[in-house]
């Protein structure tokens, strides 16, 4: 049977190999030489207090172990055979700088001999220990057929604490023993500290004894056993109860009293270490390569796992989210080129309207002065400064306009560039729009309208016309009062009708004058207004082309970023997946290896199911 | 000490601040007023401690009387007080308070609590004994460790509910300091350990009950006693067997005679039937005795009860008088007890204004107002300010460093300033029948001295500092004397 466990054991070894846990394989190999070795390492822990000393100074029978009051173990006591007695305080020297301390290389110890009535005193670390220096603990050697056999007692200073178990340097740690035994007086129950301590050590130790000392002490030791047994059977630990009396077997020993020493429950004790002794080549090792092997592969599985589930987490995250991310980006400059267009055009068109209208109001408003200035002017006498005053507004009105254009445009680029900001490509397109140097002369000529002089000639005519019908009516009227048709009378009433109709003449001549040219300048301003306006048509539309070219080149640009970038995500979520689902296939490998190699292990001592870390994910 | 503010005084006057500043919160004037309430009712001293550290036996040998613990009142609180009558109340939560039958017995009492003992959280047992005169003694639920979530610790409940506390502990060991450690959060807690004794309890297990395991727990209560980390936590540390000491307090005729019977036995004879309790139960002894007396003993004195008292009867111990005084000697009752009067009964005063302190801070830092870091600032003055707490301090300090004074001046500064307990004739150290003429002599002459020192620049800070205190306190007791003696 031995074969087979240090089979396991070794193919264990191989696994941590494997697995690159050299932290591992180096507890194996620890393990498997403890294993090998045909010492009994028998760990004694407990409870300040409790007697754990004395439970091994009565078991070998000798007072090897110094007992006393308050807090006597503060070093771990290592108690083996020796042909004679003799004491040391072993303490591994400090670990030398540049040597990391993880490196387990087996350290020589140092041993300082002590006296043996200096025991206590280095059992409580005073004496011959070097400050500053590695884990220490004191070594004693006692002649005892029991020890001759091949045990080994480790006495531990005593703890209530979980963490502190084993905390006293290497020598202590449940790792490195067959036997544990926990050791609670016969006064208590045991408590939820040592409940607690128990199942800390058998998660990594199959063997644990609890010895309930003390029972000399208490009359219903009895009743305390068996209430101790049902809290262990309540928390799930597999370990037996002995009561003890160490007290009793010490006089017993004395006296050689056999019956006192029956009494006293050692000899059940001792008979279960020898127990463990001889099975420990096979029973013992057996469980103790289970634990092992229970440790390793929890240890093993658990990063497998924890890497199982980080990589479904990176599913969410990894290369798959760049994937969609850039997806998302393709979209938005799809909605984004509409967008653009969309407030391209109408804008464009709103300008145009707008600049329309402007363009109309401000001409109209000339046109309005116009009406009224040659409403009471004439122009044959104010034309030139007339004129003057038209050109000047219209230039005015055609610059303001075009200058209003080019905000407008400006203003347009800007608006259109800002849909393109996230992606940090609002520049405006280099260009420039000002205003034509030589606007005036693009104007039409205002020609001068042909108007109609009232002449010398006309107005003596037109007098004449008039004079004529006023001295003939008072000529024939003063006739019949006998007066030449010729008179002074008539004659005054004809210059006077001839004035008034050259006065009419004149004033119907200025009224049409007026109207001619009110006519020929409102012909002019139309005409000035449909060439400007297809100025600023042109040159809107220019803008309009300029931009939009501007901007479909920029979008053509990102789109073939961003389809770039979306490519190469596509292409690195696909190899990532490849990736990640061989990983997934090697490390579930991994697990069912490790899970068949937990089975081999269980098999040695009976079939049992695997823990439920083991079991495959659905 | 009339010199300075008065500690009660000031305790009280900072309740009624605090009583000023919450009134618009019913519950928090609730609780000031029963603070107020409580500077008037006896010192509420709790047995507290881990499970099976020996809590009831350690109340039950103060009275002297068999009275804890309640059956069945697990998680409960159980407050003896002083009154005329035997009478028991339970009060459960949420539900009305019932009275409890109480069963007098020959040693004692017995209180049977008839339901489940999660419900109750208080039952308040009023005995008619002189033990109860000054103090109410509480007996409390095991203390659990950190580990327990969800409610409020039984350490919260004791340092809250309770002036001062008996704190029981097997060994010291580390987790129970831990326990005691965890209530010294508050600045009142912080202030001075003048509220914790500490108890090595069954202080007979020792040594698994070797015969001279009592003395070697004094010994360690001693090496206890000056442990910087202990003096931090407890005013004073004693090693008690309060099954002993429970056990010689009540001693009868009849107990005597079969002690008797048993130290007839010779002794190499009895010491093989008391090897264990197996064989003092079941063995064939020598003598005749009835199995079930056997029994009662074993169950009363314990293992190592029986071995110290044969051995004290064989020794000259011979009658039932001597018996017990010699054992409540041995077994460090008396010792506790002195303790209990001399830093509890006796510092009364600064121990209710403390829990004064402390209540009006936990309702501070529970619900802050406008206006109450002036009574966080006020605490802070009275625990900096109050010579009390600066003699208590100053006790600390001696009891481990001694501040570089020689032993003997290091015993003096101790002794004046109370740590030998707090009268007059304590602190100047002469005998109680002393004039005030001799008293006042002796004040005199020590303020003197110890000015000197203080006052002495060539001594380190910590010294003249320390002899201040102590000035200040011999002062106290001049203006004392003198305000007697007018």
């Amino acid at each position: 049977m031995a074969g087979i466990w240090l089979d396991v054991l070794d193919e264990i070894a191989r696994t941590c190999s494997a697995h690159g846990r050299d932290d591992l394989l180096q507890t194996v190999r620890q393990k498997r030489t403890q294993l090998l070795d045909p010492k009994l390492r028998v760990l004694v822990i407990g409870e300040p207090n409790q007697g754990k000393s004395q439970l091994i100074n009565a078991i070998i029978n000798a007072p090897a172990c110094p007992v006393g009051d308050g807090r006597t173990t503060v070093l771990p006591t290592v108690v083996q055979h020796a042909e004679a007695a003799y004491a040391a305080v072993a303490q591994a020297p400090p670990p030398a700088p540049g040597r990391s301390a993880g490196t387990a290389t087996v350290v020589a110890v140092e041993r300082t001999p002590v006296a043996l009535n200096q025991v206590a005193a280095g059992v409580a670390g005073t004496v011959g220990r070097r400050p500053g220096g590695g884990p220490a603990y004191v070594e004693i050697g006692v002649p005892r057929a029991l020890l001759g056999a091949g045990m080994v007692l480790v006495d531990t200073p005593g703890t209530d604490e979980i963490a502190a178990v084993g905390g006293a340097g290497p020598v202590a740690s449940p790792s490195r023993a067959d036997t544990v035994l926990l050791v609670s007086d016969s006064t208590r129950e045991l408590s939820v500290t040592e409940l607690d301590m128990l199942l800390h050590v058998m998660r990594s130790h199959p063997n644990v004894v609890v010895v309930q000392s003390k029972t000399d002490l208490v009359a219903d030791w009895r009743a305390v056993a068996e209430r101790n047994r049902q809290h262990l059977a309540d928390a799930g630990i597999p370990a037996p109860v002995i009561p003890v009396s160490a007290t009793l077997r010490l006089r017993a020993a004395a006296a050689d009293d056999r019956a006192l020493n029956a009494e006293s429950g050692f000899p059940t004790l001792i008979a279960r270490l020898q127990r463990d002794m001889s099975g420990k080549a096979d029973q013992l090792a057996r469980v103790a390569v289970q634990a092992v092997a229970r440790t390793v592969v929890e240890q093993l599985a658990a990063p497998l796992r924890a890497e199982l589930a980080t990589q479904e987490a990176e599913e969410q995250s990894g290369p798959i989210s760049r994937l969609h991310a850039a997806q998302r980006e393709v979209d938005e400059l799809r909605r984004c080129s509409t967008r653009w267009q969309n407030s391209l055009n109408d804008e464009v068109a709103d300008l145009l309207s707008d600049i329309e209208y402007d363009l109309r109001d401000r001409t109209r408003q000339i046109l309005r002065a116009v009406d009224e200035a040659f409403d009471t002017a004439d122009p044959l006498v104010a034309w030139d400064t007339f004129q003057d005053w038209l050109e000047r507004s219209l230039v005015e009105a055609a610059e303001a306009n075009h200058e209003w254009l080019i905000q407008r445009c400006d203003w347009i680029a800007r608006r259109v560039a800002a849909n393109f900001a996230r992606y940090g490509y609002d520049v405006l397109p280099p260009w420039s729009m000002t205003m034509p140097e030589d606007f005036g002369e693009r104007l039409p000529e205002l020609e001068r309208p042909k108007v109609d002089r009232f002449t010398t000639g006309q107005k003596l005519f037109t007098g004449m016309k008039g004079s004529y019908g006023g001295m003939l009516m008072f000529g024939l009227a003063t006739t019949l009062a006998g007066m030449p048709m010729i008179n002074p009378v008539s004659v005054g009433i004809g210059a006077l009708f001839g004035g008034k109709s050259i006065r009419d003449e004149s004033k119907q001549l200025l009224r049409r004058r007026q109207a001619t040219v009110k006519t020929a300048i409102q012909r002019h301003v139309d005409e000035f207004f449909v060439r400007v306006i297809r100025d600023c048509r042109d040159a809107a539309r220019q803008v309009q082309r300029m931009l939009r070219d501007h901007f479909t080149g920029l979008t053509e640009e990102l789109q073939e970023a961003i389809v770039q970038s979306f490519r190469s995500a596509k292409q690195e979520a696909d190899t990532d997946a490849a990736l990640r689902e061989q990983r997934q296939r090697e490390i579930r490998l991994k697990m069912t290896r490790l899970a068949a190699l937990y089975e081999q292990s269980q098999q040695l001592s009976g079939p049992r199911s695997a823990p439920g870390l083991l079991e495959p994910r659905a | 000490m009339t010199v300075g503010v008065r500690l009660d005084e000031a305790a009280w006057g900072l309740l009624h601040q605090a009583l000023d500043l919450y009134r618009a919160n019913s519950r928090a004037v609730g609780q000031l007023r029963h603070q107020v309430a409580r500077l008037e009712e006896p010192l509420r001293i709790a047995v507290a401690g881990p499970w099976r550290s020996g809590k009831s036996t350690v109340l039950n040998a103060l009275m002297g009387e068999e009275v804890a613990p309640v059956e069945g009142a697990d998680g409960a609180f159980t407050w003896y007080e002083d009154g005329a009558a035997p009478r028991a109340t339970a009060y459960p939560v949420g539900q009305p308070a019932q009275e409890l039958t109480v069963v007098k017995s020959a040693t004692g009492m017995r209180v049977d609590l008839g339901w489940g003992a999660g419900e109750v959280r208080d039952i308040v047992v009023q005995w008619p004994t002189r033990a109860l005169r000054q103090v109410t003694l509480i007996d409390t639920p095991a203390l659990t460790g950190a580990g327990e979530r969800g409610r409020v610790s039984v350490m919260d409940r004791v340092l809250r509910d309770a002036d001062a506390v008996l704190f029981l502990t097997r060994d010291g060991r580390d987790s129970d300091l831990r326990v005691l450690e965890s209530g010294r959060e508050s600045a009142v807690g912080q202030a001075a350990p003048v509220n914790v004794i500490m108890v090595l309890s069954r202080a007979d297990e020792t040594g698994g009950g070797r015969i001279d395991g009592l003395l070697t727990a004094r010994q360690l209560a001693r090496r206890h006693y000056r442990d910087p980390r202990v003096g931090a936590l407890a005013v004073n540390v004693v090693a008690c067997s309060g099954s002993v000491g429970l056990a010689g307090r009540m001693l009868s005729e009849s107990d005597f005679g079969a002690l008797a019977v048993l130290a007839g036995v010779p002794r190499a004879e009895l010491e093989a039937h008391l090897l264990s309790a197996d064989r003092f139960c079941r063995g064939d002894l020598p003598v005749r005795m009835d199995p079930d007396l056997r029994a009662a003993l074993l169950d009363r004195f314990g293992l190592f009860g029986i071995r110290l008292a044969t051995t004290l009867v064989r020794s000259g111990f011979d009658n039932r008088v001597k018996l017990s005084a010699e054992l409540i000697r041995r077994s460090g009752l008396t010792e506790l007890r002195e303790a209990v009067t001399r830093c509890f009964i006796d510092r009364r005063d600064t121990l209710k204004a403390r829990s004064a302190l402390a209540a009006v801070e936990t309702l501070v830092r529970a619900e802050p107002v406008r206006g109450s870091e002036e009574l966080v600032g006020t605490i802070e003055q009275i625990l900096a300010g109050a010579h009390e707490f600066r003699e208590l301090r100053l006790l600390v300090a001696l009891r481990h460093t001694r501040l570089g004074f020689d032993a003997e001046l290091a015993a003096e500064a101790q002794r004046l300033i109370g740590g030998d307990g707090v009268g007059l004739a304590a602190r100047l150290g002469v005998e109680h029948e002393a004039t005030v003429q001799r008293l006042w002599e002796v004040a005199a002459d020590a303020q003197g001295r110890w000015r000197d020192r203080a006052e002495d620049p060539i001594l380190p800070l910590a010294q003249r500092r320390g002899a201040e205190v102590v000035v200040r306190s011999c002062e106290g007791m001049l203006a004392e004397l003198a305000a007697g003696g007018r």
